[in-house]
């Protein structure tokens, strides 16, 4: 199992809340899990401070609600500057594997 | 931005952040579990599993924390919390160490606001940068400026943008309609002093050359500019003060503009109530007379682009092409002047005149010295204190670091400790300072009216006190932080040994309480020498005797001029002799007074008037005594001794033949082996007045007018109704305890007798004659009390060091006396290693003593600076000191019970 690349999981998280909506840290940290399938060796703490990091950006916006499960919970969203932020990166993500692949694959 | 807005909002709400943070953190292992639970797991299985999901709680939260705060402002206050926590744990420990930093640094700010005060802050005026103050030198002595001389320079010079003279009368009677007469100070000023100082009028107009003109016989009523605050008192701002007529002496005036209300005039420690032009309401004859009419000060500002060297180049070169060009002054005890040894000075005159600054300016620096030592001693000695309590403080701080602390974290606890302490020694020496001001400020009250001494606090003042609170905190905070975060090396030996060495911080301290004791010997050598001078100064042989008389300054302000140079009638003379002939009598009646007269000016009084005489004999002979005239009482009041012949009686009269009595001093220089009484001498006024006296007594030499005279000057004393001048002084000698009410019995008696008979000030002879040693006094004061400050700071750090050095020594100590060591030799020990300390303290402190003996020199009288008696007895207090500070400690050593001290580790 591999670590999380650096930056990769704030990538990983904005994804997710713009696919799925508002969540706590425990539905992001499942969701991407599902994701991953077992591929990555995430410590789930390690999503917290990530959500504070974005939250300073203003990539994300967080807000106390209830679970499923009746309790407090906070749940973040993404909000505008993190869809930007978002379909940037994803682009450059993109591309940067585009370009890795071809560099790994050619034969020379 | 937003990162830094968020960070800082964190800094404020840190705690219920957190609190939320475990509410989260908390709710995500719940569901995690719950989710293993579903899945079959026990709760027990299901929690640990969760736990290892989730990774570490701690390391999330630490990263958590430092990505929303500010890390360094953080540990800054979990340091400071720390700190304080510490501090309090010590209650008496930190009074003491705040306690003396207070004193410290109160009485740095205090003599510090009072030297802003005299010396440094600026005039409120127009670019003061750019003022200067012009003095006339003779010989590095100063010197006056006489009026043509002033005139001549004022035309002559290119330097200056403006020039302007003042003339200072700081009590002068003023009638407002509906008020009883009072007096005001005013000052009489050339017409462009508003206009070099650069001020704009609150309300009318203020003074302009045009107000000079004196070409006019029938002169208009004399223009007249009030202070803001007179504006304020009298007219309570009312605008019809302008044009509004007020009597001043014997001039009418008409108000014609109010100063800005900042306007504090031109010398510290006076403000103005009144300005007048000086040209007009001087008398023309004395203005055109070459030696008679001469300045309290004057003062020009610069034009652009001219230094203050260029000036006095410039203006020296005029001043003695004026002098050679002048017929030669009158011969006096000394040669005329030769224009070269005469010069202008310019200096600067940002501050304004500086008679107060002349006289208090280098007691005051001196003082400020003393203070700041007193303050590295203070500071030293909290810093050593937290030394000896850091050692002991040792394991707490190995386990600290062995817990994971940097060593640059231990230490920056230990300088917050220390800057904790500084800080509130700084707020509470700025109280201290706030009390302690007016009191220095009033030590220099008397000479002239020093209420008027502006030392409210200014950024100055405040940036004064915040360097010597870090002066504190870096010693007190920096030595004992780097000396220890650095002993930590082995956490384990320091945990274990509570005994462990600190060689280290031992000598760090030893060398600190040597620098308190030599800076100590230095303040107490001061003192010594002042005290001697003291001593010295009122051993003096005053020729007459000081106790129980009260002296009154008094003013005659009955219409008329006061110069001698206006002829006045000898019906007007002879009248103003028979109403003092009344007051004399009416004031010798006063219940309680056994002896009273009237005079010219007192004793002691720093008024001194020095007069050429003629012998008729040797008409070539002009040499120059103090006079004055008094009434027939004036002797046995003061208490000198006639030596020969008679003393006046009121046979003495304003027709009588014209009489005088002298002094041995004077007898000895003018006749030599001839017999004084009999001889004649004319006195050389400027105008008149000039027939020959006779001598008719010899008074035994006293000193007139200054202690510190190398020897007593020539003084003769004529009788009060021939005088052509008015009294200054009334003289009241009266049984005890009866002063206050006979000062205040005669100021009614001398209103009753007549109305213009005014009070200036009412003092005593003894504390005129003490006024003359004011700085003296000043400095001794402080140089006592810091130097006691000092040394008992300095025991008191020695004694907490001993103290601690014998709990660490303790089990070295019962090993000696178990193996048979007599108990005297342990009191030995200790106060062996105390006495060395002191002889390596007197080593390094005399050099130092000697140098600032030689500093103080000026104001010592009858001790040399390097007085050996002085200097050996400031050692001997220091071994005294030493001793008693470390003889507590050293006989708690002795009692050391070798049992108890070896089962104890």
């Amino acid at each position: 199992m591999d670590e999380v690349p650096y930056g990769a999981l704030d990538l990983m998280v904005l994804k997710t809340l713009d696919g799925m909506g508002p969540l706590h840290g425990y539905g992001i940290a499942r969701r991407i899990e599902q994701i991953a399938e077992g591929s990555l060796a995430l410590n789930q703490g390690t999503i917290y401070p990530a959500l504070l990091r974005l939250d300073q950006k203003g990539w994300i916006k967080s807000d106390w609600g209830m679970s499923e499960n009746n309790r407090r919970a906070r749940f973040y969203s993404i909000t505008r500057a993190g869809k930007k932020q978002l379909a940037l990166e994803a682009d450059l993500w993109s591309r940067t594997v585009a370009m890795m692949s071809r560099l790994l694959e050619d034969p020379s | 931005m937003r990162a830094l807005w968020s960070r800082v909002r964190a800094l404020v709400s840190g705690r219920r952040l957190d609190h939320q943070l475990d509410e989260e953190v908390r709710a995500h292992l719940d569901a995690l579990t719950d989710d293993y639970v579903r899945r079959g797991m026990t709760t027990e299985q299901a929690r640990l599993a969760a736990r290892r999901d989730f990774g570490g709680v701690t390391q999330m939260q630490d990263a958590y924390r430092e990505r929303r705060g500010i890390p360094a402002l953080e540990t800054f206050a979990q340091d400071l919390r720390y700190a304080l926590r510490a501090l309090g744990r010590y209650r008496g420990f930190t009074a003491v160490a705040v306690l003396s930093l207070a004193l410290g640094i109160g009485a740095t700010t205090a003599v510090f606001s009072v030297m802003n005060a005299v010396v440094l802050r600026p005039l409120a005026a127009m670019d003061a940068g750019r003022l200067v103050v012009l003095s006339a030198f003779r010989n590095n002595q100063r010197f006056v400026l006489f009026n043509p001389e002033f005139e001549e320079i004022r035309v002559r010079q290119r330097s200056l943008s403006g020039m302007f003279a003042v003339s200072e009368r700081p009590f002068l009677r003023v009638e407002l309609p509906g008020a009883p007469a009072s007096y005001v100070a005013a000052s009489l000023v050339s017409g462009t002093y508003f206009e070099v100082l650069g001020i704009t009028p609150a309300a009318g107009r203020l003074l302009g050359s045009g107000d000079d003109d004196v070409s006019g016989t029938d002169a208009p009523p004399c223009p007249a500019v009030i202070s803001d605050g007179l504006w304020n008192q009298r007219f309570s701002r009312r605008a019809e003060a302008l044009g509004s007529r007020l009597r001043l002496r014997d001039r009418d005036c008409v108000i014609v503009g109010v100063t800005p209300p900042g306007f504090r005039g031109h010398q510290a420690g006076s403000v103005p109530d009144v300005w007048m032009p000086l040209r007009p309401l001087t008398e023309r004859r004395m203005l055109e007379h070459q030696t008679q009419a001469f300045f309290a000060g004057v003062m020009g500002r610069l034009n652009p682009g001219v230094t203050r060297e260029q000036a006095q180049a410039e203006l020296t070169a005029i001043y003695r092409q004026i002098q050679a060009l002048e017929p030669p002054l009158p011969a006096t005890f000394e040669a005329p002047p030769q224009p070269e040894e005469l010069s202008l000075h310019v200096s600067d005159g940002a501050a304004g005149l500086g008679g107060l600054r002349r006289q208090f300016g280098q007691p005051l620096t001196m003082a400020l010295a003393a203070v700041v030592l007193v303050l590295l001693i203070a500071a030293i000695n909290v810093a050593n204190l937290l030394l000896a309590r850091g050692a002991a403080r040792l394991p707490e701080l190995a386990t600290r670091a062995a817990l994971g602390a940097s060593r640059g974290r231990l230490a920056r606890q230990l300088i917050t400790e220390g800057s904790a302490i500084a800080v509130a020694g700084g707020v509470l020496g700025i109280v201290f300072a706030v009390t302690a001001t007016p009191l220095i400020a009033s030590a220099m009250t008397f000479q002239s009216g020093t209420s008027a001494l502006d030392v409210s606090l200014d950024g100055r003042v405040l940036l004064a006190s915040v360097a010597a609170t870090m002066i504190a905190a870096i010693v007190v905070g920096v030595i004992p932080g780097m000396r220890l975060s650095g002993l930590h090396s082995s956490p384990s030996r320091a945990i274990g040994q509570r005994t462990m060495h600190a060689a280290g911080s031992q000598r760090v301290m030893r060398t600190l309480l040597l620098v308190q004791f030599a800076l100590s010997l230095l303040l107490v050598t001061a003192a010594g020498l002042l005290l001697r001078t003291s001593i010295g100064l009122s051993g003096i042989e005053l020729g007459f005797d000081s106790g129980r008389v009260v002296q009154l300054e008094v003013a005659d302000e009955s219409p008329g001029s006061n110069s001698v140079n206006v002829a006045e009638s000898e019906a007007t003379r002879e009248q103003r002799a028979a109403i003092y002939r009344i007051a004399d009598e009416r004031v010798n009646a006063i219940p309680g007074v056994e002896s009273a007269s009237l005079s010219w000016y007192g004793l002691f009084s720093s008024n001194d008037l020095w007069t050429p005489l003629i012998d008729p004999l040797r008409p070539a002979d002009r040499r120059e005594a103090r006079v004055n005239f008094v009434s027939t009482r004036y002797f046995d009041t003061v208490g000198m001794r006639l030596v020969r012949g008679r003393t006046f009686t009121h046979a003495d009269g304003y027709r009588a033949p014209k009489v005088a009595v002298v002094n041995e001093t004077l007898a000895r220089a003018r006749f030599g082996s001839r017999d004084p009484i009999g001889a004649q001498l004319t006195p050389d006024y400027p105008s008149r007045d000039d027939e020959p006296l006779t001598i008719v007594g010899v008074i035994h030499d006293a000193r007139y007018n200054n202690l510190r005279e190398a020897e007593t000057g020539p003084m003769m004393w004529m009788p009060l109704p021939q005088a052509p001048y008015r009294i200054g002084s009334v003289d009241l000698r009266v049984s005890s305890g009866a002063e206050a009410e006979v000062a205040r019995q005669a100021a009614s008696v001398l209103g009753s007798v007549n109305p213009y008979f005014m009070v200036r000030r009412t003092t005593s002879l003894a504390d005129q004659v003490q006024r003359t040693a004011a700085r003296e006094r000043l400095l001794f004061n402080v140089s006592a009390v810091f130097g006691t400050f000092a040394l008992a700071l300095a025991a008191i750090g020695l004694y907490g060091t001993l103290t601690y050095k014998v709990a660490r020594r303790q089990r070295e100590i019962g090993v000696r006396l178990a193996l048979g060591a007599q108990r005297e030799s342990v009191v030995a020990l200790f106060i062996r290693e105390a006495l060395a300390l002191a002889a390596v303290a007197t080593l390094v402190g005399v050099p130092l003593a000697l140098a600032a003996g030689s500093w103080l020199r000026a104001f010592l009288f009858g001790v040399e600076p390097q007085d050996p008696v002085t200097l050996i007895g400031a050692c001997v207090v220091l071994a005294i000191t030493v001793l008693l500070a470390s003889c507590v400690p050293a006989m708690r050593a002795s009692r050391v019970d070798s049992v108890i001290a070896l089962r104890s580790e």
